[in-house]
C-alpha cells in the first residue's frame, strides 16, 4: 500500500478549544467547545455568513457532539453532566429539543452507536481513595447508555472513576470504556450489558514522584478495529512527573476473545512525547490516526498501519489536537483542538479546526 | 538572725508558677534577645509570663495553587475553568464549588485575594514565601518556621519547635529547597525536624543493649567534650550542633508522638486517606502536645502545568476537608484562638489554559487562606478583576503577609534580629504593614 499523506487545507478559528467534532447530514461539520458552545462550521466558503455559528450551548465545557443519521439529530454532552438533543435545522429558539441529566459530574466523553440509536457517556470525579491517592470508588454509575429516540436510560455500568473514554464496536454490539488507571471494561449490549472482558494496562497512567503523589493520564481514546476483533487504546505513556506531560505518545492494541492479550503497540522509535487524545479509523480500514499534543518529538498527528502498527505518515500540526473525524469517502480529515489561550481576551479565537486532504 | 518572712502574694495563679512551667512559658527567642537581669524587669517579665503559648500550622501548598479553583473563582468567564462557585456562610463571599466544607465555615476563615508578588519560578517563589524577603547574599534569612520556632518555642521542650511533615521526599525545586538552609542566621537549632511517610522518627530509640546508666554516662561525656570544644574554639557551628544533639535527645523521648497509629481510627478517617490529610492530622496532635510550629507539605502537587482541572478535582476537595477538619478540631479543643492555620503556596496560577490543559505560574494575583488565632474569621480582603488577571483592590506582598502572620501570633513584625557582626535585619523589613483588615 502506498503510504497516505496529509495535505493541509483550510484552517478555521473558533471561540475556544474544540473538544469534539462530528459530521452531520451532507457532511456538515459540528464542533463542541470549551466555552460550552455547539457550533455549526462552514467548511466551504459562503455556506455561512461567518466561519461558525452557535446552535446550542452547555452550561460548562461542551465535551461531546454526535450525529445520529437514523434519528436525524445531534446529541451533545457537557461538563454540566447533561446530554442535549439538537435539531440543527430548527428555528433559533427550538434547536435544542431535549435535555437529559446524565451525570452529577462531567460527561468526559460521549459516543453514538453506529446505527444511531444509542448514545454512551462517561463520568466520574477523581477523588482521593487511598494514601497514595488511588481513585475513590464511584458515587454514581460511571458509564451510561441512553436511547436517542426517547432519551431513556438503557444501561448503567459501574467502573472506577474517572472514566475518560468510551467506544461502540462497529457492529454496535459491544461497548468499551477506559479510565484513569488504565482499566478498560468491555460489555456486550446484546447480552443485557454483560461484562465480557477487562483490560488492565499500567502503561497509560503516571504516579507522580517528582512533583507530587497522585495519578494522572489514563486512557483518553478508544477505537475498535474495523473487524471488531481488537481494541485500540490511546493516551500518554507513564511518567513520574505528571506536571511535565512528558509521557510517550502511546497507542496499544488488545484482543480479548482468548483471554486479554496485548497484540500491538506504537513502535518506540516512531513516537515522541505528549498526550494523545484522539483515535480515528480511516473508512478504508487500512490505517488509523492518532493525534494530540507534542511535548518532545516531531509530530502530534500520525497515521499508523492497522496490520503492522508502523507509522505511515506524521506531522506537527502546530496546535494541540483533541478530536478528529474522517469524511465517509475517506478523502478529508478534520482535526480539532486549540492554540494557546494566552492573556484574557474576549475576542481571541483560539479554537482550531483544520481540514486535511488525504492522498 | 530572724529570717524575713516571704512577701505575701496577691493570690493570683501567676505567682504559683513552678520553675519548669515558668521556663516553659518563656519563649526561646525572648530569652535569647534579652539579658537575664532584664528578664525580671517590668514590664517584660509580666508580659512574657502571661503570654499564652501560640501555635502555627502551615499547610504548604507547594507548586502554587490555583486561585480560580479555590478562593477566587471566576465562573462563566473565559478564564474560569469548568468549576462553578458556591455561596459561603459569609454573605457575598463565594468559593470554588470544590470547597463546600470550607464554605460552611467561611465565618472562621480569613481570605486574601490580592497577593501580588514578583517571583515567577519555584525556587525564587519558595524562598520568597518561606523567608518573607528577597535574597540578600551572603546572608541567609531564616524561614518563617525557624523564626517562629525561635519566637514561640519552649526552652525545655522535648518536642521540636519546628516540625516539617512532608511524606513526599521529592518535589523538584522543593526538594532542592528542603536540602538547603532553613534556619539561616538563626543557626541549626532552629532548623526543622523533618518527618514523613512512615510517620515515625527512625533510629530514635535507645538500643536495648545499652543500659539507661550507660546511655546517660555517654551523653554526659559527649556533652562535656562538645561544650569544651565550643567554648575553646568559640564556634557557633559547634554550638548549633550541640543544640541539635539536645534536640535529638528530646526526640528520643517524644518519638511516639509521631506515630499515627496512636491516633484514633475515627480521626484518621475524618481527615481522608491521602498522605496530606494524614499528616495534617498529625500536625494537629503535635500542636496539642505543645509544638509551636508545624509545616505540612506533600511534594509539589499544586504545580498543574498539565491537567489542571483533572488534578484539581482531587487535590482541592482533599484540601477542603483538611482545612475543615483542622479548624473544627482546634475549635472543639479550645485551641483555635491560639493556633494560626495558614494555607498557601509560593504563587498562584495563570488565568489562561496552556496547550497541556494546565495553568502556569502566576504571581501577579493570587489567594491564600488563614484561620484561627489572631485573624478575623469571615474576613475577605482584596479583589481581582473579572478574569482574575490583575489585583484591583488592596495589593499585598510577601512582607505584608509576614507582618500579618507575626502580628497574629503576637510577635512584633518590625523587631530586630539580635545578630553579632551582621547588618541590622528585622523580622519584616521596610516597616511593611500587616494586613489590618484580617487581624482580630
Amino acid at each position: 500500500m502506498n503510504s497516505p499523506t496529509l495535505k493541509k487545507g483550510k484552517e478555521i478559528k473558533l471561540p475556544s478549544h474544540v473538544l469534539d467534532l462530528t459530521l452531520g447530514h451532507n457532511n456538515q461539520l459540528y464542533a463542541s467547545c470549551l466555552d460550552g458552545g455547539i457550533y455549526q462550521i462552514s467548511t466551504v466558503s459562503k455556506l455561512l455568513s461567518k466561519p461558525y455559528e452557535e446552535i446550542a450551548r452547555h452550561d460548562n465545557f461542551a465535551s461531546g457532539i454526535n450525529w445520529s443519521s437514523s434519528q436525524k439529530t445531534l446529541v451533545s454532552a457537557g461538563y454540566d453532566g447533561n446530554l442535549k438533543w439538537i435539531n440543527p435545522k430548527g428555528k433559533e429558539e427550538k434547536k435544542e429539543t431535549k435535555s437529559v441529566k446524565a451525570h452529577n459530574f462531567w460527561s468526559w466523553q460521549s459516543r453514538i452507536s453506529p446505527d444511531g440509536t444509542k448514545v454512551a457517556t462517561t463520568t466520574g470525579q477523581y477523588l482521593s481513595g487511598g494514601y497514595k491517592y488511588e481513585p475513590a470508588p464511584e458515587t454514581e454509575p460511571s458509564v451510561k447508555v441512553f436511547d436517542i429516540a426517547t432519551g431513556d436510560l438503557l444501561h448503567s455500568f459501574p467502573h472506577t472513576p474517572p472514566v475518560q473514554s468510551v467506544a461502540f464496536s462497529n457492529n454496535g454490539k459491544l461497548l468499551a470504556a477506559g479510565n484513569l488507571m488504565g482499566e478498560v471494561i468491555l460489555w456486550d449490549l446484546e447480552q443485557g450489558g454483560k461484562e465480557i472482558a477487562r483490560i488492565k494496562t499500567p502503561d497509560f497512567t503516571g504516579w507522580g514522584i517528582i512533583k507530587g503523589h497522585y495519578y494522572t493520564g489514563g486512557v483518553f481514546a478508544l477505537h475498535f478495529a474495523p473487524d471488531d476483533q481488537s481494541l485500540y487504546l490511546a493516551g500518554m505513556g507513564s511518567t513520574t512527573d505528571p506536571a511535565a506531560g512528558n509521557g510517550k505518545q502511546l497507542w496499544q492494541k488488545f484482543t480479548w476473545h482468548d483471554g486479554v492479550k496485548k497484540s500491538g503497540e506504537a513502535v518506540k522509535s516512531e513516537i515522541g512525547e505528549g498526550l494523545m487524545e484522539t483515535l480515528a479509523f480511516h473508512p478504508g480500514g487500512k490505517f488509523f490516526l492518532m493525534a494530540g499534543r507534542i511535548f518532545k518529538g516531531d509530530w502530534n498527528a500520525a497515521l499508523f498501519d492497522h496490520e503492522s502498527g508502523s507509522r505511515l505518515h506524521h506531522q506537527n500540526v502546530g496546535f494541540r489536537i483533541s478530536t478528529s473525524a474522517f469524511t465517509p469517502d475517506g478523502k478529508l480529515l478534520y482535526l480539532g483542538g486549540g492554540a494557546n489561550q494566552g492573556e484574557p481576551d474576549e475576542k481571541k479565537e483560539w479554537g482550531r479546526v483544520v481540514i486535511y486532504q488525504i492522498s | 538572725m530572724a529570717k524575713s518572712s516571704p512577701a505575701p502574694n496577691c493570690g493570683s495563679p501567676d505567682h504559683n508558677l513552678h520553675r519548669r512551667k515558668f521556663l516553659q512559658g518563656l519563649s526561646a527567642g525572648a530569652v535569647s534577645t534579652m539579658s537575664w537581669a532584664g528578664l525580671f524587669g517590668a514590664p517584660a517579665f509580666a508580659e512574657i509570663a502571661k503570654k499564652k503559648q501560640k501555635h502555627c500550622i502551615l499547610l504548604w501548598l507547594c507548586g502554587g495553587p490555583s486561585q480560580f479553583e479555590t478562593w477566587d473563582p471566576k465562573p462563566g468567564t473565559i478564564t474560569g475553568g469548568p468549576f462553578k462557585s458556591i455561596p459561603t456562610k459569609v454573605p457575598g463571599t463565594h468559593f470554588s464549588e470544590l470547597l463546600p466544607k470550607c464554605a460552611s465555615i467561611a465565618d472562621k476563615l480569613a481570605i486574601i485575594r490580592s497577593m501580588k508578588t514578583k517571583a515567577k519560578e519555584h525556587t525564587q517563589g519558595i524562598n520568597l514565601l518561606q523567608r518573607g524577603h528577597a535574597p540578600r547574599p551572603p546572608f541567609t534569612r531564616p524561614t518563617i518556621g525557624s523564626v517562629l520556632a525561635q519566637q514561640l518555642g519552649q526552652l525545655e521542650s522535648k518536642i521540636p519547635n519546628f516540625i516539617l511533615l512532608d511524606p513526599c521526599p521529592e518535589g523538584n525545586e522543593f526538594k532542592g529547597f528542603k536540602a538547603g538552609n532553613w534556619a539561616g542566621w538563626l543557626g541549626a537549632e532552629y532548623s526543622p525536624v523533618r518527618v514523613g511517610g512512615e510517620f515515625q522518627i527512625p533510629d530514635a530509640h535507645k538500643l536495648d543493649s545499652i543500659t539507661e546508666d550507660d546511655h546517660e554516662a555517654r551523653e554526659a561525656l559527649r556533652k562535656f567534650f562538645s561544650k569544651k570544644y565550643e567554648n575553646d574554639r568559640k564556634s557557633a557551628a559547634a554550638g548549633s550542633w550541640n543544640a541539635t544533639f539536645e534536640r535529638v535527645n528530646g526526640l528520643m523521648s517524644c518519638s511516639h508522638l509521631f506515630d499515627l497509629e496512636r491516633i484514633p481510627q475515627a480521626d484518621r478517617e475524618r481527615y481522608g486517606p491521602g498522605a496530606f490529610g494524614q499528616h495534617a492530622l498529625l500536625a494537629r496532635t503535635l500542636v496539642e502536645e505543645g509544638a509551636p510550629f508545624v509545616m505540612v507539605a506533600n511534594g509539589m502537587p499544586w504545580d498543574s502545568h498539565v491537567f489542571n482541572h483533572e488534578i484539581y478535582q482531587m487535590v482541592v476537595p482533599d484540601l477542603d476537608n483538611i482545612i475543615f477538619q483542622l479548624t473544627k478540631d482546634l475549635e472543639d479543643r479550645g485551641m483555635l484562638e491560639d493556633t494560626l492555620v495558614v494555607a498557601m503556596g509560593e504563587f498562584g496560577r495563570s488565568p489562561w489554559i496552556n496547550q497541556a490543559r494546565g495553568r502556569d505560574h502566576y504571581p501577579n494575583a493570587w489567594s491564600l487562606a488563614m484561620a484561627g488565632g489572631g485573624v478575623q474569621g469571615g474576613a475577605l480582603v482584596g479583589a481581582t478583576d473579572k478574569y482574575g488577571a490583575e489585583v484591583i483592590e488592596d495589593p499585598f506582598n510577601e512582607e505584608n503577609l509576614f507582618a500579618t502572620i507575626f502580628s497574629a501570633l503576637g510577635i512584633d513584625p518590625h523587631a530586630e534580629f539580635q545578630l553579632d557582626g551582621f547588618p541590622t535585619f528585622h523580622h519584616v523589613e521596610n516597616k511593611a504593614a500587616a494586613i489590618k483588615q484580617i487581624l482580630s
